[in-house]
């Protein structure tokens, strides 16, 4: 080995040497400036994506209307592209409304963002939302939908934040089920085949005797998720050598997230 | 250089890219990971301190990007994605002098498996800090397709970094009598 590679390979060593020394609040940090130093790429890239998915489904709808009418394809073609922008647009004017009342009505002080990425890894459910510190997010905060709880915030740089969604099997919850004193701790799968997949509840007492389509809420205990915040509905029950275990269908379609809320404390 | 330079600007691309870059629903919604392929060429094309720095760069953004501090837990710690790039990337270019050769086809096999050796060594990792060692059909799937896909993508990729070199006047080719 030549005396260059020998320096490479103690340089290589040195810098792996540090990097490992690195805690949970150093590695925090790390990851924070980072992902700061890339959101206007993540961000922008999200633009992009959305410009191309509605460029994508204009040609599906042209290609279908060449199938139906051939006679009329061009003038049907401008026409169904300016009704399906216009579609959007429509899409998209309701999606805020109806976030807008979710947001006056609610209890909560809530701060709304918009999904820019979701996780690229296997092991990991994440998603990095378009808010940050200067939008007043901290560490730990729970972020929800109109309709039910998606996550909480793990690493917040100053304009963007990941956010552990309630389908990874780190993020714990404290839960308690409609209807009856039962009480668990719902977390995800470590391994999931789809985009939206099935929660546990668990540590149930074996008499608890779940029926499917029960409503599971957030207990409040452990001080990260406020109560009564819906996190899924109960699918099946069953009795465990120890205790009974429920499995969740989450409350939000976790695979078609747009916009969520930061829930910043009590109004 | 300029090579070299091109390399990490596109393994930051392609990093970035990963994130818009959907699972794959029709094969157990395993993820196509880019980067690995690019290391990887950068093993075979780059001299070894290079290989070494590109190694480096790419776990750095691997753990940044990837890896989920959770509460005061780090469930893998920054500096591994690094180590195990270093050691497959260094694998890889041992066997460099078959590359120069022209024999590329080997690269794209192990390109593939060392992938997904890099998703299993993460499934390891977080195993073992969670507890309870699973291994279903689902999750080798999902540790295999991520595999193959880059085993799919590597010539096409491959052709494409080999005539960026070209066109940056980086090539493999006039070390290729020395391996002869």
């Amino acid at each position: 080995m030549s005396r260059t590679n020998i320096i490479a390979l103690l340089i290589f060593g040195a810098i792996l040497g540090y990097f490992l020394t690195f805690g949970a609040d150093s590695t925090r940090k790390f990851k924070a400036g980072v992902y700061q130093l890339l959101a206007p790429f993540l961000t922008g890239g999200s633009g992009l994506r959305k410009q191309i998915t509605s460029v994508r489904t204009g040609l599906k709808s042209l290609d279908q209307l060449e199938r139906e009418n051939t006679a009329l394809q061009v003038e049907n073609r401008a026409l169904r592209a300016t009704n399906q922008s216009l579609r959007d647009i429509e899409h998209e004017v309701n999606r805020l409304r109806h976030a807008l009342n979710y947001r006056e009505r609610s209890v909560f002080k809530l701060i709304a963002a918009e999904i820019v990425a979701r996780d690229s890894s296997t092991w990991w459910r994440t998603a990095t939302i378009n808010r940050g510190k200067s939008d007043g997010i901290e560490t730990d905060m729970p972020v929800v939908t109109d309709v039910g709880l998606v996550g909480k915030t793990t690493t917040v740089s100053d304009t963007i934040s990941i956010v552990l969604l309630v389908s990874d099997e780190n993020c714990k919850i404290a839960a308690s089920v409609e209807g009856t004193r039962e009480q668990g701790i719902v977390s995800g799968e470590r391994v999931t085949t789809g985009l939206n997949p099935l929660l546990d509840l668990n540590f149930l007492s074996k008499q608890a005797d779940l029926k499917p389509g029960q409503k599971v809420y957030t207990s409040g205990i452990g001080g990260v998720f406020p109560s009564g915040l819906l996190v899924g509905v109960v699918k099946i029950f069953r009795v465990r050598e120890l205790d009974g275990q429920a499995q969740l269908t989450p409350a939000v379609d976790l695979s078609h997230l747009d916009d969520v809320f930061v829930v910043t404390g009590r109004k | 250089m300029i090579f070299f330079l091109l390399l990490l600007v596109l393994v930051l691309v392609a990093q970035i890219a990963e994130f818009f870059i959907p699972a794959l629903p029709w094969l157990y919604h395993a993820h196509v990971y880019i980067v690995p392929v690019i290391v990887f060429y950068g093993a075979m094309a780059l001299p070894f301190p290079l290989m070494l720095a590109l190694a480096l760069y790419a776990g750095l953004l691997l753990d940044a990007l990837t890896v989920q501090v959770i509460g005061g837990k780090v469930e893998i710690s920054m500096g591994y994605s690094i180590l195990l790039y270093g050691v497959l990337a260094g694998f890889m270019h041992g066997l460099r002098p078959l590359f120069v050769r022209g024999r590329w086809e080997v690269h794209c096999i192990l390109s593939g498996i060392c992938t997904s050796l890099i998703v299993l060594a993460q499934y390891l990792m977080i195993t073992f800090r969670r507890g309870s060692l699973i291994f279903t059909p689902e999750i080798w799937w999902q540790i295999a397709v991520p595999g193959i896909t880059a085993m799919a993508i590597a010539p096409i990729l491959f052709w494409f970094l080999q005539w960026m070199g070209r066109m940056t006047g980086y090539s493999t080719l006039s070390e290729r009598s020395d391996f002869e």
